[in-house]
């Protein structure tokens, strides 16, 4: 087992400093995929389906 | 002296400091540039301004200003990506921002004033360069980083441009509607707004960016002993590498993956309204162009990824095989044939897809091809590849069509010509991408630089 005093190891980075710089930069990320998901689902909202042909009565 | 906060020198990552934390730096820069993408949100609140003498800007006048703004990004990337090598991401970072922010403010003085010059300026020359060196700045340092997975952490990087688009469309048009109901001229206030925003989010990324020391190498991590003969274990230098067959070959395959991609792009919205007579509406069109958006950002991600596993060139193989064959499939989905809007819209996301992938996997290719050394300067000299090919591909598409038109003919009759033309453009592209051999010995630097890292792996 290693005895390096806390001096000589070196300092790692806080896992919450990474998570917090990643909520940094996804936050405005999800919101963008978000807004175009919600623009991207009206292609499938308003697809115009074929109409059937109306039958007159002769 | 004192070094400068922005050197080189003062970015080293101290021991212990997490590789993790620069990929999210990346981000911060390439989620603010990819803002470029959703310019056309301005478009017709532009043609809405009026000068004091009553005069008003045409739609061509207009759409000079992207065209500027992205002609200015190849040239500032090919040009300082040089002197990014030198001077560090962050310094380029810095600069980028500045330049970005910047063009903003000056655009929007050209707005409030009604002076055209002073957007073009503004926006399409300052802004432009701001783009170029941003795009290339944290490439090698990714790189660097991440030896074991350099698709993965440029394919992160390149993703979020995508992804700007996607905030920068939204942000503008609620910025805009803000101004507007607050009784104040919307384009000027919003580009005020932007330009200070994007510029503290991409001081983000010039504050947590960092480069790993010389000696550095991921924990548990040792370059295999087996070489791949496509990864080289040499560097190039930039200018050296303009001297091999292997950079115009690579130029070839972005230029042709991005003129395909283009094809599709350009005309998304009205080619499934006419592929889909009645069917379509144009609502529904712009959802489409929703979708395309969602498998571009995500095809950078997952294909750069991917080709950490595959490897590079089978990764464009498979861009240029799968591509071509999609390509000619594609017209066939149309109301005249299978008359599946679906399978029309799953074929179109696929390829772009590896349009998005194109762009994310090519700055690890060349760091295989090149070593880690000098990719961001090498990267931002390919990058004339995506120049040409955002006037080649619209001109292709609009030339056709535009004949089509003239000849009194039905524009869905030009598309099929249009992609089978992509499809053969991705053949070209295919036998330009099999000629890519490792660079030869002679070309490799002699003595092992500085700051670079093991490049074999």
């Amino acid at each position: 087992m290693t005895t390096e005093t806390k001096h000589s190891s070196p300092s790692k980075t806080p896992a919450s400093l990474i998570a917090a710089a990643w909520i940094i930069v996804s936050i405005p990320l999800a919101w963008g995929v978000y807004n175009t998901a919600l623009g991207a689902a009206k292609l499938f909202t308003h697809l115009q389906t074929h109409a059937p042909a109306q039958i007159k009565p002769s | 002296m004192a070094a400068s906060f922005l050197d080189r020198s003062r970015t080293v990552a101290a021991p212990g400091y997490s590789r993790w934390l620069v990929p999210p730096a990346a981000l911060a820069i390439h989620l603010s540039i990819g803002q470029v993408y959703a310019f056309s949100v301005f478009k017709n609140p532009l043609l809405a301004l009026h000068g004091a003498d009553g005069s008003q800007w045409n739609l061509k006048e207009i759409g000079y200003i992207f065209s500027i703004a992205i002609a200015f990004l190849g040239l500032s990337a090919a040009l300082f990506g040089k002197w990014l090598e030198t001077a560090g991401p962050r310094k380029a970072m810095f600069v980028a921002a500045c330049c970005f922010g910047l063009g903003f403010e000056v655009a929007a003085a050209g707005a409030s004033t009604h002076q055209l010059w002073l957007i073009y300026l503004g926006y399409g020359v300052i802004g432009g360069i701001g783009l170029g060196l941003g795009y290339i700045s944290p490439v090698s340092t990714l790189i660097k980083w991440f030896p074991d997975r350099p698709g993965l952490a440029t394919g992160m990087a390149i993703m979020g441009f995508g992804g700007g688009a996607m905030i920068g469309s939204p942000l503008g048009t609620h910025l805009m509607a803000f101004f507007k109901g607050g009784g104040h001229a919307a384009i000027p206030g919003t580009w005020v707004t932007m330009g200070i925003l994007y510029f503290v989010f991409m001081m983000f990324g010039v504050f947590t960016v960092r480069v790993p020391a010389d000696d550095w190498k991921p924990a548990g991590w040792t370059p295999p002993v087996r070489h791949s003969a496509m990864i080289s274990s040499h560097n190039v230098e930039v200018n050296t590498a303009m001297r091999t067959p292997q950079f115009y070959f690579l130029w070839l395959v972005l230029a042709l993956n991005v003129t395909a991609g283009i094809g599709i792009l350009e005309q998304a919205s009205p080619m499934i309204q006419d592929l889909f007579h009645g069917q379509v509406s144009a609502v529904a069109a712009a959802g489409f162009v929703g979708v395309l958006s969602l498998f571009n950002m995500g095809g950078r991600f997952i294909w750069a990824s991917c080709s950490d596993f595959i490897g590079r060139k089978p990764t464009y193989m498979i861009f240029f095989i799968v591509g071509a064959i999609l390509y000619f499939l594609l017209p066939y989905t149309g109301t005249q044939h299978l008359d599946s809007v679906a399978l029309f819209v799953l074929i179109a996301g696929l390829l772009i897809s590896m349009y998005g992938g194109g762009f994310a996997t090519i700055p690890a290719y060349l760091r295989d091809m090149y070593g880690p050394y000098n990719v961001s300067a090498i990267h931002g000299r390919l990058l004339t590849a995506w120049s040409v090919a955002g006037i080649v591909g619209p001109l292709i598409v609009n030339g056709i069509l535009d004949h089509y038109i003239a000849m009194h003919m039905p524009r869905e009759q030009a598309y099929p010509l249009i992609l089978h033309i992509m499809a053969g453009l991705l053949v070209v592209g295919f036998f330009a991408n099999l000629l890519v051999r490792p660079v030869a010995e002679r070309f490799w630097m002699k003595k092992p630089p500085v700051g670079a890292m093991p490049a074999a792996h």
